[in-house]
């Protein structure tokens, strides 16, 4: 594991100084969908995503497939258009209604 | 208001809107029909107890919503939510170089959230890559994103560790990042 600083770019020299590196800041942007970081983490992050494309490119990623989610999650979602109960369960659940009146 | 209830009707006005509706939920069309079906029954039952606050479609609507996470309960008893071989690797196990920073950096989809959310292949493209996820991960990735239940409340009901929830959404949006790439924007044109 020889990470040897003269190989590093000066903007991962200034995020191995400040402790966030690409690496380190994907999981934490996950995470912070899901709960709020102590707030130590949140600057970090903050800061990472400041300076680093790549990473709000990723983030962008994740926020837009919240947004798909939720739009699948919508009871008039675009998807399975075609599928429906056939005529057998219908049949069948009819009976089990009638059943039970 | 119980008068406005026409359970007879039910199944053919509303059978197939709930049915898709736990489809997207449930992948297994055999759970999805047991689902819509113990739904009305458990609707009949509260026949008497409807209000008319709501409409009956919402109020149907409502009942399956419960449902759905008691089924989601049961299944727990069947399986444990620790990472598994089964689970697939995390796609991003080696995206990084030595230094941290990313090897191949992840491509703008030059898209934004509302935007995307419009898009209907788009949504279909993540239902499809939705049911590619192992079960498990399908499972937690819906409770949460798509049900919006809070972290805890998972946590609670599926009985698991918090830092094992967040590395299986963190994995399971990896999975979907990388199936939709794939998908979806590499075959544009």
């Amino acid at each position: 594991m020889s990470k040897n600083s003269k190989d590093l770019s000066w903007m991962a020299r200034i995020t191995r100084w400040f402790g966030v590196t690409c690496e380190d800041t994907t999981p934490l942007i996950s995470e912070l969908m899901d709960h709020n970081l102590p707030l130590g983490k949140r600057l970090r992050l903050k800061f990472h995503l400041g300076m680093c494309g790549v990473c709000r490119i990723y983030e962008k990623q994740l926020e837009i497939i919240r947004a798909l989610a939720r739009k699948l999650g919508e009871d008039d979602a675009p998807t399975q258009k075609d599928a429906g109960l056939s005529e057998q369960v219908k049949a069948r659940i009819k009976t089990a209604l009638g059943d039970q009146n | 208001m119980a008068e406005l209830l026409n359970s007879d009707l039910w199944v053919e006005q509303y059978g197939d809107m709930l049915y898709r509706y736990t489809l997207v939920r449930v992948k297994d069309p055999d759970d999805a029909e047991e689902i819509v079906q113990v739904t009305l029954l458990a609707a009949l039952q509260a026949k008497d107890s409807f209000q008319g606050r709501s409409t009956e479609k919402s109020w149907l609507f409502g009942i399956l919503k419960h449902k759905i996470l008691d089924h989601f309960r049961d299944l727990k008893k069947h399986r444990t939510y620790e990472l598994a071989s089964e689970d697939g690797p995390d796609p991003l196990e080696n995206a990084y170089l030595h230094n941290g920073q990313w090897a191949n950096a992840p491509k703008n989809w030059d898209t934004d959230p509302h935007k995307a959310a419009e898009n209907s292949q788009l949504v279909e493209a993540l239902s499809m890559c939705l049911d590619k996820l192992s079960e498990k991960f399908r499972n937690i990735f819906v409770l949460k994103e798509i049900e919006g239940l809070a972290s805890e409340e998972i946590c609670k009901e599926m009985e698991i560790q918090p830092t094992n929830l967040w590395v299986i959404l963190h994995r399971a949006r990896n999975q979907l990042r990388k199936c939709l790439e794939t998908s979806h924007w590499n075959t544009r044109k």
